[in-house]
């Protein structure tokens, strides 16, 4: 199917009643100019009636369990000395050898904090109590790790995360798979990795292959979107990232990337290359870029990038992204992840230690506007990348929907994509609203995890968090406020 | 002065990004089409003709980067007596105007930091990095003396009663001998002489004779920053000069960073109270170290590693910092020993102008056969987990750099050289030990005492370590090297040091004597 014939099959966004957009019918094709670039007043006009349909969409919390965690998660995140202790111990939980190691490091750990609120100071002085209590305390700590940790992991293998991912699929929601490890500090550990993703594409490829079709994921106007998805992190396809030095690590981990997009081609799967810290950014960069363009891979597969909005250089960046998917023609365009970031305390921290300008935008609403901006950027740039809107934040969301909106730009020509654990509700919303939704899926065991979760947590947990403000009930119509 | 910023540490070079790195390269260019560099004797601001020695780049031994002096022990009494001479004109200044000296030479360092940068790459083998890192530690240690002479220039506070009156204040000693090492070839100088100086000292410089053109360009500074030349003298050459200078009867104080062997022989004989002598010499100095870190059970791994790797390998091991032994709880001993082996494997040897190096060249021959006996050593004894390769040798180059092999070694025998003795190279030894406790006793078993790492997720583990290490610095769940100015202050306790303690509050008291006036205020009964 050529990519004109799909954007003529392909389904309108529907917007609110009485609130269409006079670009919403007018099909584009091959030879149109892009869409022109609709007034911001036409796309802030459209955003309290999203966002308020996507908030009750969402729901409240029915779990009981996660009513309870949502509350002690408040509770915590009001406390510096107490998150801390507590992420710790989630940090040191894998480590420890039985369920007295848990305690005593518990125990220490809550040394630390003044006046430990309960449950936390009844665990302190129990943990301090002999062996059988301390079995108890380090009992209930390692349930309670696992257990967050379970609402972020999917599984362990890519065989037992199918049912969950099948689940997403039945309720409309793609899914990306991300493989959750150790550092890799050496060749076999790379190897390792990468035959790992391999594997996994496969186990994927066959345990999806018989699930119902759902056009609304799996094309778009560029044509075919792969159903298996699956995101890599370069610093696990070589022991030689070093920030001064990114051909090296780009060189080191060409090869197995290329293995990997081998396997993916052959599957018709998609391969989506994480972004971290700025320390590695210009190797994934320059490695992704590169070995995308190279001949083998011009008929496929799919393939993507990240792009951090929280890095105050992201304008200049995407120029880059931009101008090479216009430069490269593929069979499949470049699709762009757009994300805040994940790595910001990391940032301000390696600058502030190194004396350097901090990287990352440190104002929460200067850096709201970079990701409105750049989503602006991406919607206008849809003919040459496919635009992936990955953000748990109400209004930025529901910014990205007024402005597909408004650029008459098909349904299917933007994915927006949630976090497991973080942004099920928000997923669950979005795909109701008749949108391409992919859950970022973890799996892996809980030592390799743990990374993960602390990022996750401290995202949850962080006094600008969205979704920390949306649970704790603060208006909705505040939340809403163009930054 | 007065009106001078806090102390904040020299910005490093942000070379994750590509123009720091090209402006380095093009640093590089120029100053390779300048080499040879002149290192003369300079005494009195009069520099020396004869220039028989010279320093060669250790990646690539052929190249001459400096042609240097070779200063006798005549040129170490004539540079002590012109030191002498300048000293009642320079101690008798304001400490505010001998600290304006220290600003402006950190101004002069920095407009040249890149040039400084790939000096020290070409004269020592330091790695970007490393280097860069180098020329801001220089400049931190211009700018924190500067402040730290400031405020103790200021009288100190006593017990006061009436009808007298107490001042204490802290003076110049005289002319100070600075006997320096290659491996920070600024930094360590550029500390040792701006700590004797900015207290109101005269300095004779003996720099190390691998690094002339280094202690040349650190003149160069302090000259244009407006000092005067009689303040600092500069003597490159070998072993006579320095020997000479220690012995020296005018000499009042020793400032060395250098071996464990050669810093006891200066004590021994900077003890010797020699004809028209009237003072005691102070030495204060920096030795070496067999640095120890301790990984607990509930280390990650993830961190040990790459922190392990950079402690010990990076600048080939050469840093008196470095880690030399690794004891790892035996719980998580075949675990960290296997990823530790496969990570070591990956280093990267090679010239130290290639971006992203893991294992520069040692900075001479004697270190590769030094380096080379202990390897041998590490195979007949024990077992080695893991050696990096060397680079493939370049037919264009009829020299090969001084590269010795990144080595890992375990299952030693507890007396084995290697375990004990200051290797000064890419070599590490990993061992399991059954406790925590067990560990310590290894440390505290130690004559060494300058630097231990320790990796633990349990503060009551922390502390109990931190309260049991003799180390002068205890670096916890990070690398063991890289200590900043005003930050981790740095000096060896034990065999490794007389305790000062670098690029802290307290380093300039080892340089100044104290000195007490009490006055009777009381005259005929009154006070007046």
């Amino acid at each position: 199917m050529t990519s004109a014939a799909v954007r003529a099959t392909a389904r309108r966004l529907s917007g609110p009643p009485g609130a269409a957009a006079p670009g919403d019918t007018a099909a584009p094709s091959d030879s149109d100019p892009p869409a022109p670039r609709p007034a911001p007043a036409d796309v802030e006009a459209r955003v309290p009636a999203i966002g308020r349909r996507l908030a009750a969409g969402m729901g409240t919390h029915h779990d009981p369990r996660a009513a309870i965690e949502a509350r002690m998660m408040d509770r915590i995140a009001s406390r510096d000395d107490l998150r801390a202790a507590l992420f710790r111990l989630v940090d040191v939980r894998p480590a420890c050898h039985s369920y007295t190691d848990i305690a005593a490091h518990l125990a220490a750990l809550l040394d630390e904090v003044d006046t430990p609120a309960a449950p936390f100071g009844l665990a302190r002085s129990l943990a301090g109590r002999g062996a059988a209590w301390q079995t108890v305390v380090g009992v209930a700590s390692a349930a309670g790790v696992r257990a967050m940790a379970g609402r972020f992991i999917v599984g362990s293998g890519a065989a037992d995360a199918l049912p969950a991912v099948r689940r997403l699929w039945r309720d409309g929601v793609a899914t990306s798979v991300d493989l959750l490890g150790e550092a890799t500090v050496s060749e076999a550990e790379a190897d390792a990795y990468a035959e790992r993703c391999v594997e996994v594409l496969q186990t994927l490829s066959v345990g999806m292959a018989a699930w119902a079709p759902n056009a609304l994921l799996e094309q778009d106007p560029h044509g075919q979107v792969a159903r298996v998805n699956l995101s890599v992190k370069v610093s696990a396809l070589t022991p030689h990232l070093r920030a001064d030095a990114p051909q090296r690590g780009a060189a080191g981990a060409a090869p197995r990337l290329r293995a990997i997009l081998r396997t993916a081609r052959e599957l018709g799967a998609h391969v989506h290359v994480d972004m971290e810290s700025l320390d590695s950014r210009e190797a994934v960069r320059d490695l992704t870029l590169s070995v995308l363009a190279e001949d083998e891979f011009a008929a496929g597969p799919s393939a993507g990038i990240v792009h951090q909005a929280y890095l105050t250089d992201a304008g200049e960046e995407l120029d880059l992204l931009l101008d090479w998917a216009r430069r490269t023609p593929r069979a499949h365009p470049l699709a762009i992840r757009l994300v805040k970031g994940a790595y910001w305390d990391h940032e301000v921290v390696e600058a502030e230690q190194n004396g350097w300008t901090v990287p990352v935008h440190t104002d929460r609403r200067a850096c709201d506007r970079a990701f409105e901006a750049l989503t602006d950027r991406l919607l206008d740039h849809a003919d040459v990348v496919r635009p992936l809107i990955a953000s748990h934040n109400l209004r930025s969301v529901a910014h990205a929907i007024a402005g597909q909106q408004a650029r008459g730009l098909p349904v299917d020509a933007v994915e927006y994509q949630v976090l497991r654990g973080l942004g099920d509700p928000l997923g669950h919303a979005l795909a109701r609203e008749g949108l391409r939704v992919r859950t970022y899926c973890p799996i892996g065991d809980l030592v390799a995890g743990m990374a993960y979760l602390v990022r996750r947590l401290l995202e949850n947990t962080a006094n600008d968090s969205f979704l920390r403000a949306h649970a704790s009930g603060t208006d909705l119509d505040r939340l809403l406020e163009a930054p | 002065m007065t009106d001078t910023a806090p102390f904040r540490n020299e910005p490093l070079l942000e070379l994750r990004r590509p123009q720091p790195r090209a402006d380095l390269v093009a640093a590089l260019a120029a100053l390779d089409a300048r080499l040879p560099l002149r290192a003369p004797v300079v005494i009195d601001g009069r520099a020396g003709t004869e220039l028989p020695l010279r320093s060669v780049d250790p990646s690539r031994p052929d190249r001459v980067v400096a042609l240097s002096g070779d200063a006798s022990v005549d040129d170490a009494d004539a540079a002590v007596a012109a030191a002498r001479r300048a000293f009642a004109d320079w101690s008798s200044r304001d400490a505010e105007d001998r600290a304006a000296v220290l600003i402006r030479a950190a101004d002069q360092l920095r407009a040249r930091r890149h040039e400084l940068t790939a000096l020290l790459l070409r004269e020592t083998a330091k790695p970007w990095p490393e280097a860069d890192a180098d020329v801001c530690e220089a400049i931190d240690f211009l700018e924190y003396y500067a402040r730290a002479a400031v405020a103790l220039a200021g009288p100190r506070e006593l017990v006061h009663v009436a009808g007298e009156r107490n001042v204490m204040t802290y003076a110049a000693r005289g002319v100070c001998a600075v006997i320096a090492p290659w491996n920070f070839a600024l930094a360590i100088p550029a500390g040792m002489i701006a700590a004797a100086l900015v207290t109101g000292n005269t300095v004779v410089l003996k720099p190390a004779d691998q690094a002339p053109a280094c202690a040349a360009a650190l003149y160069d500074a302090l000259q244009a920053a407006g000092l005067p030349a009689g303040a600092l003298h500069v003597l490159p050459g070998g072993d006579e000069p320095a020997k000479a200078l220690v012995a020296h009867p005018h000499v009042h104080t020793i400032a060395f960073t250098g071996s464990s062997a050669a810093g006891r022989d200066i004590l021994r004989r900077a003890a010797d109270v020699v004809p028209g002598q009237h003072h005691l010499k102070r030495v204060v100095c920096e030795m070496g170290g067999k640095n120890i870190v301790i990984v607990d059970s509930d280390a990650d791994i993830d961190d040990v590693v790459p922190a392990l790797l950079h402690s010990a390998f990076a600048f080939a091991g050469q840093k008196c910092s470095a880690a030399a032994r690794v004891l790892v709880h035996a719980d998580l001993y075949d675990e960290l020993a296997t990823r530790l082996a496969g990570a070591v494997a990956t280093l990267q040897v090679s010239g130290a102008e290639t971006f992203g190096v893991d294992v520069p060249p040692v900075i001479d021959a004697e270190s590769v056969a030094r380096v080379a006996r202990y390897a041998e050593m590490a195979r007949a004894d024990g077992t080695v987990l893991a050696e990096a390769t060397l680079p493939d040798g370049d037919d264009a180059v009829a020299t090969p750099g001084f590269f010795a092999p990144p080595l890992l070694v375990a299952d030693l025998p507890a007396d084995c050289p290697i375990l004990h003795e200051e290797i000064f190279g890419p070599l590490l030894s990993i061992e399991p030990v059954a406790s925590i406790d067990a560990a310590c006793d290894i440390v505290d078993a130690s004559p060494f005492a300058l630097t231990g790492g320790l990796f633990s997720r349990n503060p009551a583990v922390v502390a109990h370590v931190a309260a049991r290490t003799p180390v002068g610095s205890l670096y916890v769940n990070r690398e063991i090297t890289g200590a900043r100015v005003g930050r981790h202050p740095f000096g060896g306790n034990r065999l490794s040091g007389g305790g000062t303690k670098a690029g802290g509050p307290d380093y300039l008291l080892a340089f100044v004597e104290g000195r007490v006036v009490v006055e009777n205020t009381v005259r005929h009964g009154m006070v007046v």
